[in-house]
């Protein structure tokens, strides 16, 4: 019956007789210090009550301290009013507000508090140091604000740019390199969408090789995005007996070839169940990940159907030879451990007009890649020319990327 | 009698209600597409700066226009009137000639169906010609692989055969068939993979 709760609970008033004589019974089950929740208590019972918080040793304090105004006695306006303060303010909080203006209980806060403090402190620390240079402190400037940033989805232009920067910087002077980094935004009257030839694939799989290079995969885990499945003539899409590792001279006598990745589901069931909100379906369709922003929970991987999405699970790493420098932040920029990833149709690529690099690296032709809102695009012809199937099409998940043969 | 009449209009009410779909405004992805295509504006992306070094020319077959790369300029020893100075028919018989071409084998459908001269054209070796004798400029030597391919020539208008150059935006650039095709041995041979995850053979032991 604790009146501080983290939710809001509706009330018209109708419960203010039951406030008033409610026991307030304390179920923090605290066996040394005393019940300091109930400081702010309602008005007091008129019959008396006991303390239910089992303190043994410390003073019950709610019993002593003065009724302060009664909380559930609120009028309408003053409801309206707190509603607009925690619900409205959120939507329109950027991403650095949304850290910091949290409303919290002590213990998460101090908590919170601690985590952000031991980070801090190592910055302070390299930063305040009489003996660091310049460029250490500048490191440390860039992990603080890096640390408090936003989720992308909800940071202004202005922010993101900044982010970008910081990125490019950090790398620079990490590596002594420099990488160029976009943020480009989805533009309009685009919709992105993949066909894919069954009768074409040949199963080279110089689309799998391309994408490891341009979109920074881990080469020590050789994650790749897509898998090419060998199927046997005949009997369909069989996934359990498809072999996806094969290595011998390809097209192998009565087999087919078909490829999986992202499909980039028009509703996908990913984005629903992140609990962070660090993965969206961007305007012009591309799902996407914000690598900054998830927590590594996996959820997302499990409601995947089509085994779309990667997960980092130890650091990844790239020979900085091969380190490509043309980045997007919601694409192949360096990705850390701990964090999913996946096909993003290279979005670094396809946002400024160019073929994906498993579509440009495809010899034979089977990856068709184009705007499904342009009705003279090759894609849409495809479609309507075609007859084209997805892959689990009763789940309605609708995947942007259609099969056919010739 | 009232329940009943309750129960009736629940369940009225309850079919009227029962849209499931959240975004309430399309209901499905193709009738998106289609209602979204229709008021499409261009996007003034342009992909025309991937297509890189190639030298294309347009053509238009049909509704379709798009580029495709010029071939007479990568054919390494054209123009062949350089050396086919006289009609085929008289240099064959001179005594002076010598033997050309020797490298090329012809596998391309069987003996009865196609030789050289089905393509090429003897009195004219810098163009080919089709199988009604119309002059075809090398350029567009599509025009002879569509007289017997023509569904894959309806695919390849359309974009569903061929591989895009490029990028997804306009202009629209395609290899043209004898791009990937060897028109002299049209069959792709088998080769091997360019990758095997050896991770993946550990992680699935």
């Amino acid at each position: 019956m604790s009146e501080k709760k983290k939710w809001f609970t509706l009330d018209f008033g109708f419960n203010k007789e039951n406030a008033t004589t409610t026991t307030s019974g304390c179920g923090c089950g605290n066996t040394s210090g005393g019940c300091n929740s109930h400081k702010p208590a309602p008005i007091e019972p008129p019959v008396a009550t006991s303390c239910g918080c089992g303190s043994t040793t410390g003073s019950c304090s709610s019993h002593n301290t003065p009724p302060p105004k009664n909380e559930y006695t609120i009028t309408a306006d003053e409801f309206d009013a707190a509603v607009e303060d925690t619900m409205v303010g959120e939507t329109q909080k950027d991403g650095f507000q949304q850290v910091f203006d949290v409303k919290m209980d002590r213990r998460t806060a101090f908590r919170k508090l601690t985590a952000s403090l031991l980070i801090g402190a190592g910055a302070v620390q390299t930063s305040c140091s009489a003996i660091a240079g310049e460029e250490t402190k500048e490191k440390a400037q860039i992990d603080w604000e890096e640390q408090f940033k936003g989720n992308y989805k909800l940071m202004t232009q202005e922010e993101r740019d900044a982010t970008v920067k910081r990125l490019v910087r950090s790398y620079q002077l990490r590596k002594k390199e420099n990488i160029s980094m976009s943020a480009t935004d989805a533009s309009e009257d685009v919709l992105f969408g993949y066909a894919f030839n069954i009768s074409k694939c040949q199963g080279y799989m110089n689309c799998v090789s391309a994408c490891v290079e341009e979109n920074n995969q881990d080469r020590n885990s050789q994650m790749q995005y897509i898998r090419i499945h060998e199927m046997k003539d005949g009997e369909g899409f069989k996934f359990n007996e498809a072999d996806d590792n094969y290595y011998h001279e390809v097209p192998a006598e009565g087999h087919f070839y078909m490829g999986t990745q992202c499909f980039h589901c028009d509703d996908p069931p990913c984005v629903n169940v992140c609990p962070v909100e660090a993965t969206w379906r961007e305007k012009d369709g591309l799902v996407v990940i914000d690598y900054d922003w998830c927590i590594g929970c996996r959820y997302c991987m499990a409601a995947c159907p089509y085994d779309g999405r990667r997960f980092n699970w130890s650091k990844p790493e790239v020979p900085q030879a091969e380190v490509n420098k043309n980045q997007h932040y919601l694409g192949n920029r360096m990705r850390k451990k701990g964090v999913m990833e996946k096909c993003t149709f290279c979005i670094q690529r396809s946002r400024s007009g160019k073929d994906p690099a498993c579509v440009e690296a495809c010899p034979t032709g089977a990856r068709i890649f184009g705007n499904l809102l342009d009705p003279e695009s090759t894609i849409r012809w495809v479609l309507e020319n075609k007859k084209v199937f997805r892959l689990k099409e009763d789940l309605g998940t609708e995947p942007k990327f259609w099969y056919f043969m010739d | 009698m009232s329940t009943q009449k309750l129960i009736l209009s629940l369940v009225i009410l309850s079919f009227l209600c029962s849209c499931k779909h959240k975004e309430g405004e399309y209901h499905s992805l193709k009738e998106k597409i289609e209602h979204e295509g229709n008021k499409y504006h261009d996007t003034g992306i342009s992909s025309e700066a991937y297509i890189g070094d190639i030298k294309t020319i347009q053509i238009t077959e049909g509704d379709h226009t798009f580029l495709i790369p010029e071939r007479k300029s990568q054919i390494q020893s054209y123009a062949c009137n350089e050396c086919h100075s006289k009609p085929l028919a008289a240099m064959q018989h001179s005594s002076i000639a010598k033997k050309a071409h020797w490298n090329i084998k012809l596998m391309h459908a069987n003996e009865n169906a196609m030789n050289c001269a089905t393509c090429h054209d003897g009195s004219d070796m810098n163009q080919l010609h089709s199988l009604t004798n119309k002059p075809v400029d090398f350029n567009k030597s599509y025009q002879l692989c569509s007289q017997c391919h023509s569904i894959q020539f309806e695919n390849w208008k359309g974009g569903a055969h061929g591989k895009n150059i490029g990028g997804w935006a306009k202009p629209r650039a395609a290899m043209t068939c004898v791009n990937c095709h060897n028109p002299h041995q049209p069959q792709i041979a088998s080769k091997w993979p360019v990758r095997f995850n050896t991770e993946k053979v550990k992680e699935r032991k």
